[in-house]
C-alpha cells in the first residue's frame, strides 16, 4: 500500500519533470534566485557588506542568512533547483531525441486521405503514373525535399527536418552548458597572487595571498611551475587615464625558463591549463631598518591604496618590529610623486618618491590577527614622525635607522584553472548554431499519388506544415505548379 | 567633431519628432500625404542620426558604443533603421511609424540625461569581444524594443477586437429580427478563420468616416492593423532578437573570461541578461504552446522587455 502510493507519487513527480513547462519554471526560479543574489550582498564577494548588515540589522541579516540569501549560488536551494532543471531537461529531451531518431529511420506509410489534408491539389499530367512519380521525385529533390518512401506510383517527402535537429541540438547544448558550469566549479580553482618586480611566484596552494578557492574535486592538483615578474608597467594617456597594464614574466619549469611573456588586461597568460590574469598593481618600497647596526628588515613591502582609481592619494603600509623592547611599529605613507601631490595632480609615475612615517612604540598586539598594512594602536604611543626621500636614511630617537633604498612595483595576478571552459565554448557555439534552424525553418510534408487516367495520369498532392502554415500556402502553390505543369489544377 | 555629432543628433531628434507627428496624423485621419511626407522626413532623420554616430566614433577614436549615451543613441538608430528598411516593407505596418518613432524619441531624450564627452575607454573595455558583445546587445535591444511596441499595440487591439466580438454577439439576435436597413452605421463582415476555429467579426473600416460620421472618430475596429498582424510583427522582431541576444550573452561571457578570468560571475548585469533571456525563451515556448499563444505570450514579452530596461537603467545607474 505505502510503497504503491510512494511509486505513484514518484511517477507524478517524474511526469511533471518531463514537461517543458516545469523546465522553464525551474529556469525562471533560478533566474529569480539570481536576482536575489544581485540585490543582496554576497558573502563570498563582499563579506564586509554582509558583516555590516549583521551589525546594523541583526534580525533581518539572520533571516537572510537562514534562507541562504548571502550565498545564493552556494545555497542548498539553488543547487536543488539546478539539479532538478538538469533532470527535467534530460527527461524532456530523451524522448524527443528518441522520437526524432525513430521518425528518421521509419519508412512512411503512404497517406490514404490526401483530400482531407489542409493542402490538397490534383491534376492531369502526361505519361504513365510511374513516369509522373519519377518526375515528381526529381522535381522535389531539386527543391531540396527529402524524398522518404514511395514505390512505383506514390511518394512521400519532407523538408525542414533541420528545425527539429536544430532544436534538439540547441536544447542538448544548453543542457551540456549547465554541466560545463558544474565541471568548471568542481575541478578548478581560483587564487590571487601579489608578486613584486623581480620576485618569483610558485603555483602552489600555500603561495597565494589567501587560500585559493578550490573546487570539491580539485584535489590539490596545483601545477608547481613558477612565474618570475621581470617588471610591471602602467602606461597612461595624456588625460591621465590608464592605457594599459603590462606584467612581463618568465615561466619557470624545474628551474629553467621556458617562456617569456606579457600579461596584460584582456590578454591572460595560459600555461598548462592554468591562466594568469592581470588584475591589480601597486607600489612596493624597499625599506631597510637597522637597530644598532643590525639589519632588521630589508624586503620590499607591499603598499596599498584605499581607492585604486584615485591617484591623488598616498599609498600606505606598515613595518612591525616585534624584536625590539619596547616593540616598535612604523606607519608609512608613500608619495610616488611628491611634486604632483603638492600640486593636487595625480601621482602616476615615480618621481623623487618620498616616504612619510609615524613611529609608535609599546605593544604591537601581534598575538591577535591583524592587517599587515596598519598598526593596532590601542597600546602604542607615537614618539616620532617625519619623512625620508629615496636613497636617504633617517635616524629615529632610540637608535632605529630607516633607509628608503628603492621603489618597485608589484603586480596582482588572478590565477585560475577551469577545465570546463572548452566545453562551455563548444556548447555555446552549438546553442547558437542549433537556434537558427530551430527558429527560422519549418517542417512540412508532402504526399504524391499517381493513377492512370485515360492516356495520361492523375496526380494527387497533399501536404501540411507543422509551423509557418501561412508561408506554406504559397510554397505549396508553387510546388503544385511545378509538379503539374500543364494539367488542370484544382485546389479546393 | 564632437559638436558636429551633437548637432546632427539634435537634428535627427527634431526630424524624428516631425515625422512622428506626420505618421500620427496619418494614423488618425488616414490621409496619404502626411504619411508620404513623414516617411521622407524619417529617412532624413535616419541619415542625420547615422552621421551623428559616425562623427561620435571619429571624435572618440573608437567604436561609438562605449558608454550609456552612445549605447542608447545607437539603439535608437537601429530601431529606426530596422523599422524603415525592413518593417515598413509591409504596407500595413506604415500605420505604426508614429509609435515606433515615439519610442525612439523617448530613448534618445533619455540618452541625453547620461551624456558624456567622447573619450577613450579604460583598458578592460578595450577588447574585440566586448565591441562585438555590445553591438549585438544594441541590435537585439532595438529589435526587442520594436517587439515591445508591437506587443503593446497588439494587446490594445486584441482587447478592442474582443469587445467588438462581444458586442456583436449581443446584437446578433436583434439583427436576426430586424429587417434590412436596420440603421446600423457600419457594414458587418463575418470572417471565419479555419486555423483558429473561431469566427471574427469586423466592421467595414472606411464607410463611417467619409460621410455622416465625425472625421477621425475611431471605427470600432480601430485604426490599428488586425491583432493577428500585430502579433505576427512582434513575434518576428522577437524571434530575430533572441538568437542575437543569445550571441550577445555568449560574446560577453567570452570577454569576461578574458578580462576577469571567469565567464560567468552572477554579477547584476549578467543576472539580468540571463533573466531577460529566460523570459524571451518562455515567450517563444508560449507561442508554440496551445492556450498560451496570444495574450499570455504577449504578457511574457512585456516582462522580458521590462527586464531588459531594468538592466540598462537600474543596474547601470544604481546597482553598479
Ligand atoms: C525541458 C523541457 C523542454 C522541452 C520539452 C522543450 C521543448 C521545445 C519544443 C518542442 C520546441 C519547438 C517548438 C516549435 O517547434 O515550435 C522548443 C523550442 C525552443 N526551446 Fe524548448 N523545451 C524545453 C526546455 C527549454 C529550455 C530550458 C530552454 C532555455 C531557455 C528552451 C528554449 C527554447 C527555444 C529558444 C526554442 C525555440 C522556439 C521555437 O522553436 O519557436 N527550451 N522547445
Amino acid at each position: 500500500m505505502a510503497t504503491g502510493s510512494f511509486t505513484r507519487g514518484m511517477r507524478s513527480v517524474w511526469r511533471s519533470l518531463r514537461s517543458m513547462r516545469t523546465a522553464l519554471i525551474l529556469l525562471l526560479l533560478l533566474g529569480l534566485g539570481s536576482v536575489v543574489g544581485s540585490l543582496v550582498p554576497q558573502a563570498p564577494s563582499s563579506p564586509a557588506r554582509v558583516a555590516q548588515l549583521f551589525a546594523d540589522r541583526p534580525l533581518l541579516a539572520r533571516v537572510h542568512d537562514a534562507l541562504g540569501f548571502f550565498d545564493v549560488y552556494g545555497s542548498w536551494w539553488f543547487t536543488l533547483l539546478y539539479v532538478l532543471l538538469l533532470i527535467s531537461l534530460a527527461a524532456c529531451l530523451i524522448p524527443r531525441t528518441r522520437g526524432l531518431v525513430r521518425g528518421m529511420a521509419a519508412r512512411w506509410q503512404p497517406a490514404r486521405d490526401l483530400e482531407g489534408m489542409r493542402h490538397f491539389a490534383s491534376g492531369r499530367v502526361e505519361g504513365s503514373p510511374q513516369e509522373a512519380v519519377g518526375r515528381a521525385r526529381r522535381a522535389l529533390r531539386r527543391r531540396g525535399w527529402g524524398v522518404r518512401s514511395g514505390g512505383e506510383t506514390a511518394l512521400a517527402a519532407e523538408k525542414g527536418l533541420a528545425r527539429e535537429v536544430g532544436s534538439l541540438a540547441f536544447h542538448w547544448a544548453f543542457f551540456l552548458l549547465l554541466i560545463g558550469v558544474v565541471i568548471g566549479r568542481g575541478f578548478g580553482f581560483t587564487g590571487q597572487a601579489t608578486v613584486i618586480e623581480g620576485e618569483v611566484f610558485t603555483e602552489a596552494h600555500a603561495s597565494y595571498d589567501f587560500p585559493p578557492r578550490e573546487g570539491r574535486f580539485f584535489d590539490e592538483a596545483h601545477r608547481g611551475f613558477q612565474v618570475r615578474v621581470l617588471d610591471f608597467e602602467v602606461s597612461y594617456r595624456e588625460s591621465g587615464l590608464p592605457r594599459d597594464f603590462v606584467s612581463r614574466v618568465e615561466v619557470i619549469e624545474e628551474g629553467e625558463v621556458v617562456r617569456t611573456e606579457e600579461i596584460r588586461v584582456n590578454h591572460p597568460l595560459g600555461h598548462r591549463g592554468v591562466k594568469l590574469y592581470q588584475s591589480g598593481y601597486g607600489w612596493a618600497p624597499m625599506v631597510e631598518v637597522r637597530h644598532e647596526g643590525e639589519l632588521l628588515a630589508s624586503d620590499p613591502l607591499v603598499f596599498v591604496t584605499d581607492d585604486p582609481n584615485d591617484a591623488l592619494r598616498p599609498w600606505r603600509g606598515a613595518i612591525k618590529l616585534p624584536g625590539l623592547v619596547p616593540q616598535v611599529g612604523l606607519e608609512l605613507q608613500l608619495l610616488p610623486d611628491p611634486a604632483a601631490f603638492v600640486a593636487g595632480r595625480p601621482m602616476l609615475e615615480a618621481r623623487d618618491p618620498f616616504l612619510a612615517y609615524r613611529a609608535f612604540r609599546g605593544d604591537l598586539q601581534l598575538t591577535e590577527a591583524q592587517s599587515v598594512f596598519r598598526l593596532e594602536k590601542e597600546r602604542l604611543e607615537e614618539y616620532d614622525s617625519g619623512g625620508v626621500a629615496i636613497g636617504e636614511t633617517v635616524e629615529l630617537p632610540g637608535g632605529v635607522e630607516v633607509t628608503f633604498r628603492d621603489l618597485r612595483q608589484y603586480t596582482q595576478l588572478l590565477v585560475k584553472r577551469d577545465p570546463g571552459t572548452g566545453l562551455m565554448l563548444a556548447t555555446a557555439v552549438l546553442v547558437l548554431v542549433g537556434l537558427i534552424p530551430a527558429l527560422y525553418s519549418s517542417r512540412r510534408r508532402i504526399w504524391v499519388r499517381a493513377m492512370p487516367e485515360g492516356d495520361g495520369t492523375r496526380l494527387e498532392i497533399g501536404g501540411f506544415a507543422l509551423q509557418r502554415k501561412g508561408a506554406f500556402d504559397e510554397e505549396f502553390g508553387r510546388l503544385v505548379r511545378d509538379l503539374v505543369p500543364r494539367g488542370r489544377v484544382g485546389v479546393p | 567633431m564632437t559638436e558636429a555629432s551633437n548637432t546632427t543628433f539634435g537634428v535627427a531628434l527634431a526630424l524624428y519628432l516631425v515625422a512622428m507627428i506626420g505618421y500620427l496624423h496619418n494614423f488618425a485621419y488616414r490621409r496619404p500625404a502626411p504619411l508620404a511626407a513623414a516617411r521622407v522626413v524619417a529617412y532624413l532623420g535616419l541619415a542625420a542620426h547615422a552621421a551623428s554616430v559616425v562623427l561620435r566614433g571619429l571624435a572618440a577614436g573608437r567604436v561609438p558604443w562605449g558608454n550609456m549615451y552612445e549605447y542608447a543613441s545607437v539603439v535608437g538608430l537601429a530601431v529606426v533603421a530596422v523599422y524603415l528598411l525592413v518593417v515598413e516593407r509591409r504596407v500595413e505596418a506604415r500605420r505604426l511609424g508614429g509609435f515606433v518613432l515615439g519610442a525612439t524619441v523617448l530613448i534618445m531624450a533619455a540618452s541625453t540625461m547620461v551624456y558624456v564627452e567622447p573619450g577613450p575607454l579604460i583598458p578592460a573595455l578595450n577588447s574585440g569581444w566586448l565591441r562585438v558583445h555590445v553591438l549585438a546587445a544594441i541590435v537585439s535591444s532595438a529589435l526587442f524594443t520594436l517587439g515591445f511596441v508591437f506587443t503593446v499595440l497588439y494587446l490594445i487591439q486584441d482587447r478592442r477586437e474582443r469587445r467588438v466580438e462581444r458586442g456583436a454577439e449581443q446584437r446578433a439576435p436583434a439583427m436576426a429580427s430586424a429587417s434590412v436597413g436596420s440603421g446600423l452605421p457600419h457594414d458587418l463582415a463575418v470572417e471565419s478563420d479555419p486555423e483558429e476555429g473561431r469566427a471574427t467579426v469586423t466592421l467595414g473600416p472606411e464607410r463611417g468616416n467619409g460621410h455622416g460620421g465625425m472625421p477621425g472618430r475611431p471605427t470600432r475596429r480601430g485604426r490599428l492593423p488586425a491583432s493577428a498582424a500585430l502579433d505576427d510583427l512582434a513575434a518576428k522582431a522577437i524571434t530575430f532578437a533572441f538568437p542575437l541576444w543569445t550571441f550577445a550573452v555568449v560574446a560577453g561571457a567570452i570577454w569576461a573570461e578574458q578580462a576577469w578570468g571567469r565567464y560567468w560571475g552572477w554579477d547584476p548585469k549578467e543576472v539580468w541578461s540571463f533573466v531577460t533571456w529566460v523570459l524571451f525563451a518562455g515567450y517563444l515556448h508560449a507561442r508554440a504552446t496551445q492556450g498560451w499563444r496570444g495574450r499570455r505570450a504577449a504578457v511574457i514579452a512585456v516582462l522580458g522587455f521590462a527586464a531588459l530596461l531594468f538592466n540598462l537603467i537600474v543596474v547601470n545607474l544604481v546597482v553598479s
